[in-house]
C-alpha cells in the first residue's frame, strides 16, 4: 500500500466507483446501470469491442424511452448456440471456436427497476434499428476443407436467420443486483423473441 | 380409432367445472384439437388414491372456451339437461334403452366367458404337452383359483392382455365364475354402467336452453390461444409454478418446452420473477415464455383481437 494513510482506506472508492463517477457527469441512475454492466462484460466475461447505442425516443410519443441505452460487443465464446444449430454443426465437424464471434446486444437493467412487457419488446424493436459493421477480423488460420465447412455453415446460417429455424432476434438481458448491501453481482439471460425451443442443457 | 362424435361436444358444466364424460369425445379432443385436459375420476372406494385416474376429463375454461369459439363444442348446464331430459324420456324410450344395457352386458358376459373357455383350453393342453400325465387334478385346481396368467405356465404371451382383462372383469362377480366356466353361453349378464347419458336422453343441440354461453376465461387467455395455434399441448402450470407448460406434440411423446407466464401489455413485471423462471425453466431443460397481447381486454369479452396481438419471449439463463 502507498502512505496515504491520511484518508481512512475504508471511505476509498472502489474502482467501480471511480469509473462510474468519471465517466458518467449526469449522475443518471439508469446511466450508471449500463456502465457498471458494461464494465463487468468488460473486465470479468472478457467482452471486446463494446458499443453503447443511445436509443430516441419515437416522436409519436414524449416520454423517455422504455430503455435508453443498449449495451452491445463481443463475447470471447459464444453465449447461445441453437439446439439446432448445434446439431448442423456437430455433423459437419464445426466447432464453436472455429466460428467468427459474433456482436452480442445486451438490455441493462437492475433489481427492482420497474419492468413491462412493453419495455421488453420496446428493446427487441430498438435493436433491429440498430446498424451496425460486423467486424470480420481476427479469424484464426484454417486448413481449405475447414475454410469450405464455414462458408457452407455461414450460408445455411444466413437461410437459417430468415426462417427463424435456428432461433430469432436475442439478446442478452443483464440485471444488477444494486440494493442496499446488494454486491453487484450480474446475471445475465438470453432472451429471445418469439417460441424457440430451450437448448439441450 | 378415428371415432367422429356428433358435433358440438357437449362439454358438461357441472359446480364450475368444465367436465367431459365421454371416452370417445375425449381421445378424439386429444386427437385433433391439441387438447389434453386433466383426468380427474378416482374410485369410489379408494378416493385418496391418484395414480391412476380416468373418465370424468376436466378441462381448463381456456380449453373449453377456445373450443367453443372453434364451433367444436358447447357448453352444457348438466343438472338442467339432465332434468329435463329424464322428464320427456318415454315409457317405451326408458325400456328400450335398459334392453339394450341388458343386451349389452350379456354380449360382455358372452365374450368373457369364451374367452375363459379357451383360456382353459390352452391350458390343458399345455400342461399336457409339458408334464404327460399326472396333470388332471392339478390344473382344475389351478382354474378355478382363477387365474391363469398368473402362473408361470399361462396362456401365451399373445393371449395375455385380453385375458387379464377377462379376468378383471370375471372378478367383479364371484357367482359369475362358476358359470362362465361351465358353459360359454352364461346365464349370467355384466350391469353395464354408461358413462354418458347421451343415448337415453337426446343429444342437446345449440337451441336448447341448456346450453351456456362461453366460458369466462382469465386474463392469460390470449396467450394460450396464441400457444394453442401454434400447436402446442396445453396443461395447467402447478407443477411448475408458472401458467401452462407447453408441449410441442402430445405430452405421451414430448418432453414440455416452456414454462408459459402471461402478462398485460403495461403490467409490471418484477425482473426478479424473470430471473425465476428463466433459471427454474433452465434447470428442468425447458425454457421460460412470457408474453402476453399488445391490446387490453375489450368490453364484448372477444378475445381474437387480443389473441392476434400477442407477442412472446423465450427466456433461457446465459450461463455466465
Amino acid at each position: 500500500m502507498p502512505s496515504t494513510q491520511t484518508a481512512a482506506p475504508s471511505t476509498e472508492p472502489s474502482a467501480l466507483t471511480k469509473l462510474i463517477e468519471t465517466v458518467s457527469a449526469s449522475g443518471n441512475p439508469v446511466e450508471a446501470t449500463t456502465i457498471q454492466i458494461l464494465h463487468n462484460l468488460q473486465q470479468q466475461h472478457l467482452w471486446t469491442n463494446m458499443q453503447l447505442h443511445h436509443i430516441s425516443a419515437p416522436e409519436t410519443s414524449p416520454e423517455t424511452p422504455a430503455v435508453p441505452v443498449l449495451i452491445s460487443g463481443v463475447p470471447p465464446h459464444r453465449v447461445y448456440t441453437h439446439p439446432d444449430e448445434q446439431l448442423y454443426m456437430l455433423e459437419k465437424g464445426i466447432r464453436e471456436d472455429d466460428l467468427r464471434p459474433e456482436r452480442l446486444f445486451v438490455i441493462p437493467t437492475a433489481q427492482n427497476q420497474s419492468w413491462s412487457l412493453r419495455r421488453m419488446a420496446s428493446a427487441f424493436d430498438a435493436m433491429s434499428g440498430i446498424e451496425f459493421v460486423e467486424d470480420k477480423e481476427s479469424l484464426p488460420e484454417v486448413d481449405v476443407e475447414m475454410t469450405k465447412k464455414l462458408d457452407q455453415y455461414y450460408e445455411k446460417r444466413e437461410e437459417a436467420i430468415a426462417t427463424k429455424e435456428w432461433g430469432s432476434t436475442r439478446m442478452l438481458l443483464a440485471m444488477v443486483d444494486k440494493n442496499m448491501g446488494g454486491d453487484g453481482t450480474v446475471v445475465y439471460y438470453v432472451v429471445q423473441e418469439g417460441e424457440v425451443k430451450p437448448r439441450q442443457n | 380409432m378415428d371415432f367422429q362424435p356428433t358435433l358440438p361436444i357437449p362439454i358438461s358444466f357441472i359446480s364450475g367445472r368444465y367436465l367431459l364424460f365421454s371416452i370417445d369425445a375425449v381421445t378424439y379432443l386429444r386427437r385433433e384439437h391439441n387438447t389434453c385436459g386433466v383426468l380427474i375420476g378416482t374410485l369410489p372406494q379408494i378416493p385418496q388414491q391418484n395414480v391412476f385416474l380416468g373418465l370424468p376429463l376436466e378441462l381448463m375454461p381456456e380449453e373449453a372456451r377456445l373450443l367453443v369459439d372453434k364451433g367444436v363444442a358447447c357448453i352444457v348446464d348438466e343438472a338442467k339437461a339432465q332434468k329435463d331430459g329424464m322428464q320427456s324420456l318415454l315409457e317405451e324410450d326408458r325400456r328400450q334403452y335398459l334392453r339394450e344395457l341388458e343386451s349389452q352386458g350379456l354380449q360382455a358376459a358372452r365374450i368373457v366367458a369364451g374367452r375363459k373357455e379357451q383360456q382353459k383350453e390352452d391350458y390343458f393342453k399345455k400342461s399336457l404337452e409339458k408334464k404327460g400325465k399326472k396333470k388332471p387334478n392339478v390344473q382344475s385346481k389351478e382354474t378355478s383359483n382363477g387365474d391363469p396368467t398368473a402362473s408361470p405356465t399361462g396362456p401365451s404371451t399373445a393371449n395375455d392382455e385380453p385375458a387379464s382383462l377377462g379376468d378383471f372383469f370375471a372378478g367383479d362377480s364371484s357367482s359369475s365364475r362358476g358359470t362362465s366356466n361351465s358353459t360359454p353361453n352364461p346365464q349370467h349378464t355384466y350391469g353395464v354402467t354408461p358413462t354418458t347419458s347421451y343415448p337415453p336422453l337426446p343429444h342437446p343441440s345449440a337451441s336448447s336452453d341448456a346450453i351456456l354461453s362461453r366460458p369466462d376465461v382469465p386474463l392469460s387467455y390470449p396467450l394460450f390461444a396464441h400457444m394453442h395455434t401454434r400447436g402446442y399441448f396445453l396443461s395447467p402450470g402447478l407443477r411448475f409454478g408458472c401458467q401452462y407448460v407447453a408441449y410441442p406434440g402430445d405430452p405421451l411423446r414430448f418432453h414440455s418446452h416452456f414454462l408459459v407466464v402471461s402478462a398485460e401489455w403495461d403490467q409490471d413485471i418484477n425482473l426478479m420473477d424473470i430471473i425465476i423462471g428463466g433459471r427454474l425453466g433452465t434447470g428442468v431443460k425447458k425454457g421460460f415464455l412470457l408474453g402476453g397481447p399488445q391490446k387490453e381486454k375489450p368490453e364484448d369479452g372477444s378475445e381474437i383481437e387480443r389473441t392476434e396481438s400477442v407477442r412472446t419471449f423465450s427466456i433461457e439463463w446465459a450461463g455466465m
